[in-house]
């Protein structure tokens, strides 16, 4: 055992230097007794110096190779290794040196190849691979309702049903529940009010994320209500970074509330992703966090009460994330949260029926969504850096070529094949270490580009950085590079015949066939890539185009909106209704304005509400009643954002609260709910309660994409804000002009109305049209540059073969023309012949592309994954290119002067 | 050639010394170079196999020991065991590191560093 343990730790040591002394060592070990700990210190101490030794040997092979012979007998392969790879390094950068402007082509290719790969995998690795900020995230899950009955698995719950869940569940160790919404919060100051994007969360909630505050503390875990937490981002804007800050009070809802801490800066909760599909902004960067109170008049404001003071069942606004007890696999805590929930489905049929329970990881809850986009990115970046390699690939098999009777005289010195493929493959990886140095740089600048350009909403973005994953990557992205592009010309220059090579003078007429099949692989290899690669990028960009061309339903031109809150001084509706009244009436007034309404939920990238529906003419049990999407419209709301009215009227000023209720739908809801009468005086009830008014349906309008381009429109109801006006509108004014040249005379205005209405997220909807599309644009963009690259790439490709075939074919072409062959004869003849390999290569390109098209479904709008025009037209495309970059060395070789040609010997 | 300055090797490391002083009274193979400054030490100087090993491979490599090419007294000869002993060069520089090391004595005696702990 001991023995054994020594034997290993001299391994160690350098060969050489086993082989001197080894023997010595082991045996003074054999002679002198030492207890177990004597044993592992001197094992330690033998293991330390064998590897300082190793170093200082390493050390003299490099510096002082030539100057001090070496101590220990210079025997044995080891340093025949390290010798003959200090020999093939020296020779291959003497080459380098020599053909500079070779070198710097190959390295910058492969640099680029390269950079642009580990840059993207960098996004890959800060986005999806890296731990979310919490402690040991791969235990954090996310818990949501599943309402069976319309398909929606990952559906908010109920404060009650999260009670229940929290309290019954068996297979976690704490879960805690937040408002699956942001709540824009009023702060009043001295200098006015001011909005804050606010997080409702339970108290407990950063324990179980396992996160302490970077200043002060957390809320305590029961019964904390007045206490805010603010994040760092939120702390060092409003607060310019002021520790003292912890202690302070801010006037929230009326009412002081006391700071109590300040998150880490690289603390994010929630993602976007964990936030449900309504809510009252679009805002999603969180500036404090507030405790939920179960009782008292801030749980009466959430409406977290029902009238008879229970905790409410029925509405579900809530998300939850728990941690899983350690060992518990995830498929156990679904089936036990699922079995709570049918639980509940027996002990509150009417509010539990139909819903279940869904469990996420949380890290598929943040970024799941973008994961198919990336994935598909790094394929495509993956294929460039492949067509990068082939072509330098195919540099060096050409030089190989020229350098055959170099080759030839080693081999007749006596250089083995494989010393020969050594030496050549050693050359390629010191080309492939360069460019991955060089590479690094590229990245860095990628890297930087990509997350400038990236769309603000793609989550984490802010969270990709170099570490050493990336770096390993890197390394490894190299080595294998370096392979790649060495290893086919290594290949089929080790197989040179010296003696035919040294006697005939001219190049290429031997072993040619072989080289030439080589080349032709890489022609194929790089047109069939390229086919893949370009086809993906145009079905991107059809779909893009697609999804621009979409009708939104509304005109985005000349819009200008933002969102406010109405001071909580207001609260009767007859006070709201007067505010309303003098606010459109001299926001209308301002010079530049054609009309302006508002709404409770703009359009794309809002988010959105929806409630259950009564028809009059069709009463269902309260478990089958319709949802539609709810919606209030203001003022000239239609007129404003260019809804068209189909049927009927849009709301007039007439329509308030004493007159009878009445409703605009859109034409899907016309189509859905009423698909054989006249929707026009249909009568509906808004909620599932068994009593109330009736309201009368008295328009139809045009659909509006409202969750965005891409989305069908759904059933849709508004109601005017006459008849129940709202607090956070969204107000949309339609200007003459540019509409952003009026955001400051809005403001202005604004204050002279009431200096305690904050305006906030002020934008056009073009803009809002454009964010809506960003991610697409950002993934299209990138692709595009990818096809683009894979197109250029081959034409490069198939140029230098090309080029190559026609030099060595001089001789061929000048007997040729000698014996009468038409020049146009010959250009049709290499044409042909790269024609040929172009079809061949667009063929096996398209059997790739087939089924990669078909992982792109998901990705795809507007057109179906196998496109005829896009697989028609990518083929015929590089079909083109490839004889178009064989036309430039075929006129070439026309002119190949066939007296000359002749005399090459 | 370069000219042998003893100087130039100065100061050695105290495992090196060690050796060479071990080496003095005659040729030693590695074990016995051990025990030797073990027993001389009383114990205060422990050599690792790792230790000497590298540090007689600095020594060979430098010319200060050399190895011999029998054993000493042919009945005791092991296979596995090589003797070494002090060159030339190898006296010249442990002069050399002793005169060093009687400088530095000197002048902390006349210091008086060492008063109490010696006469």
């Amino acid at each position: 055992m001991k023995r054994a343990l020594f034997a290993l730790a001299l391994l160690a040591y350098p060969r050489a230097f086993r082989r001197r002394f080894g023997a010595e060592m082991s045996d003074d070990f054999r002679r002198r007794p030492l207890g177990a700990v004597d044993t592992v210190r001197t094992v330690v101490t033998l293991a330390k110096n064998g590897l300082a030794e190793r170093g200082v040997a390493i050390g003299r092979w490099a510096w002082f190779s030539n100057a001090t012979p070496h101590l220990y007998e210079p025997t044995g392969r080891h340093h025949m290794f390290f010798d003959t790879l200090r020999a093939d390094v020296r020779h291959a950068l003497r080459l380098a040196v020599k053909t500079p402007v070779f070198t710097a082509l190959t390295v910058l290719a492969l640099a680029l190849g390269i950079g642009a790969t580990t840059a993207i995998f960098a996004v890959i690795n800060g986005v999806l691979l890296r731990a979310l900020p919490y402690h040991d995230d791969a235990r954090l899950v996310n818990v949501w309702s599943h309402n069976t009955i319309e398909n929606r698995p990952r559906n908010p719950i109920s404060p009650a049903n999260f009670l229940d869940f929290q309290r019954m569940n068996t297979t976690l160790d704490g879960l805690e529940g937040y408002f699956a919404i942001v709540t824009p919060t009023n702060l009043q100051t001295e200098s006015g009010t001011e909005v804050a994007a606010t997080l409702f969360v339970t108290s407990n909630l950063f324990n179980v994320l396992g996160r302490p505050a970077a200043l002060g503390r957390t809320f305590a875990a029961a019964g904390e209500t007045q206490a805010v937490l603010l994040s760092d981002g939120y702390w060092r804007r409003r607060f310019g970074g002021d520790p003292g800050v912890v202690g302070r009070t801010l006037t929230l809802y009326g009412t002081p509330f006391q700071v109590i801490g300040v998150m880490p800066r690289d603390f994010v909760f929630p993602y976007p992703g964990m936030l449900g599909p309504s809510g009252f902004t679009r805002v999603t960067a969180i500036d404090m966090w507030l405790p939920i109170s179960f009782s008292g008049p801030t749980a009466t404001a959430n409406r977290m009460l029902t009238s008879s003071g229970e905790i409410v069942r029925t509405a579900h606004w809530w998300g939850a994330i728990g941690r899983v007890k350690t060992g518990v696999p995830l498929p156990q805590v679904d089936a036990d949260l699922k079995k709570i929930a049918a639980q509940l489905e027996q002990t509150y049929p009417a509010t539990n029926k139909g819903w279940s329970a869904t469990v996420v990881r949380s890290i598929d809850q943040s970024v799941g969504a973008i994961r198919p986009a990336l994935m598909i990115l790094l394929a495509g970046i993956a294929f460039v850096l492949i067509m990068a390699s082939v072509n330098v690939a195919n540099l060096l098999l050409a030089r190989s070529v020229a350098r055959e009777k170099e080759l030839a005289t080693r081999v007749a010195l006596g250089a083995g094949r494989s010393r020969i493929a050594r030496q050549l493959l050693t050359e390629s990886l010191l080309l492939s270490a360069a460019a991955g140095s060089a590479g690094l740089l590229v990245m860095w600048w990628t890297l930087n580009a990509l997350i400038a350009f990236a769309p603000a909403d793609l989550p984490r973005i802010n969270e990709v950085t170099i570490d050493w994953r990336v770096l390993l990557t890197a390394s490894l992205t190299t080595i294998l590079t370096g392979l790649l592009v060495g290893v086919l010309p290594a290949m089929s220059s080790a197989t040179v015949n010296p003696q035919a090579t040294l006697q005939d003078a001219s190049r290429g007429s031997v072993g040619g066939g072989r080289r030439r099949r080589a080349r032709a692989a890489l022609v194929i290899a790089e047109v069939a890539l390229a086919v893949a690669i370009t086809t993906g990028a145009v079905l991107m960009l059809r779909s893009f185009v697609s999804v621009t061309n979409v009708n939104p339903g509304f005109d985005t031109s000349g819009v200008l909106t933002w969102q406010m809150n109405l001071p909580p001084r207001l609260t009767s509706t007859a006070d709201r209704l007067a505010f309303y009244q003098d606010f459109f009436a001299r926001m209308g007034a301002l010079p530049g304005v054609v009309s302006v309404g508002g709404t409770t939920r703009v359009p794309l990238g809002s988010t959105s509400v929806s409630t259950q529906l009564q028809r009059e003419s069709h009463p269902l049990p309260a478990a089958e009643l319709p949802e539609v999407q709810f919606r209030r419209a203001m003022h000239d709301y239609f007129q404003a954002m260019g809804i068209p009215i189909r049927r009927g009227r849009g709301f007039e000023l007439t329509d308030v609260s004493t007159a009878p209720p009445v409703a605009v739908i859109n034409q899907t809801m016309a189509s859905t709910l009423f698909p054989n009468e006249d929707p026009i005086g249909q009568r509906i009830r808004i909620g599932s309660a068994p009593t109330g008014t009736w309201t009368t349906i008295v328009g139809v309008i045009g659909d509006v994409r409202h969750g965005g381009l891409e989305d069908e429109p759904q059933p849709e109801m508004y109601i005017t804000y006459l008849q129940g006006p709202p607090v956070s509108p969204f107000i949309v004014m339609r200007t003459a002009g540019e509409p952003a040249l009026l955001a400051e005379s809005v403001r202005a205005e604004m204050r002279r109305i009431d200096k305690n209405v904050p305006l906030y997220d002020m934008r056009t909807l073009s803009a809002l049209r454009s964010d809506a599309i960003s991610t697409r644009r950002f993934i299209l963009l990138i692709v595009g540059a990818f096809g683009l690259l894979a197109l250029g790439l081959a034409a490069i490709g198939v140029y230098g073969v090309m080029s190559l075939i026609v030099s060595e074919r001089t001789r061929e072409v000048g007997v040729r023309l000698a014996l009468g062959a038409k020049p146009s004869q010959l250009l049709g003849m290499i044409v042909r012949q790269a024609a040929t390999l172009g079809a061949i290569g667009v063929a096996i390109g398209v059997l790739v592309a087939l089924p990669m098209a078909l992982l792109l479904q998901g990705q795809l709008y507007g057109i179906h994954s196998i496109d005829p025009a896009t697989f028609l037209s990518v083929p015929a495309v590089l079909l083109l290119i490839s004889a178009l970059a064989a036309l430039v060395p075929a006129r070439k070789a026309m002119r190949i002067d066939p007296i000359a040609a002749l005399r090459l010997d | 050639m370069d000219r042998f300055r003893p100087e130039s090797f100065l100061p050695l490391t105290p495992v090196a010394f060690e050796i060479l002083l071990a080496l003095a009274d005659g040729e030693r193979h590695g074990y016995s170079i051990l025990q030797e400054v073990e027993h001389r030490s009383a114990g205060a100087v422990s050599l690792h196999a790792g230790t000497l090993y590298r540090a007689l491979a600095r020594l060979l490599e430098t010319e200060l020991i050399e190895e011999l090419r029998q054993a000493p007294d042919p009945k005791h000869d092991d296979e596995r065991r090589r003797y070494y002993r002090l060159t030339a060069r190898g006296i010249a520089v442990a002069k050399a590191e002793i005169v060093r090391l009687e400088g530095q004595l000197t002048a902390a005696r006349a210091r008086r560093l060492l008063t109490g702990a010696r006469a």
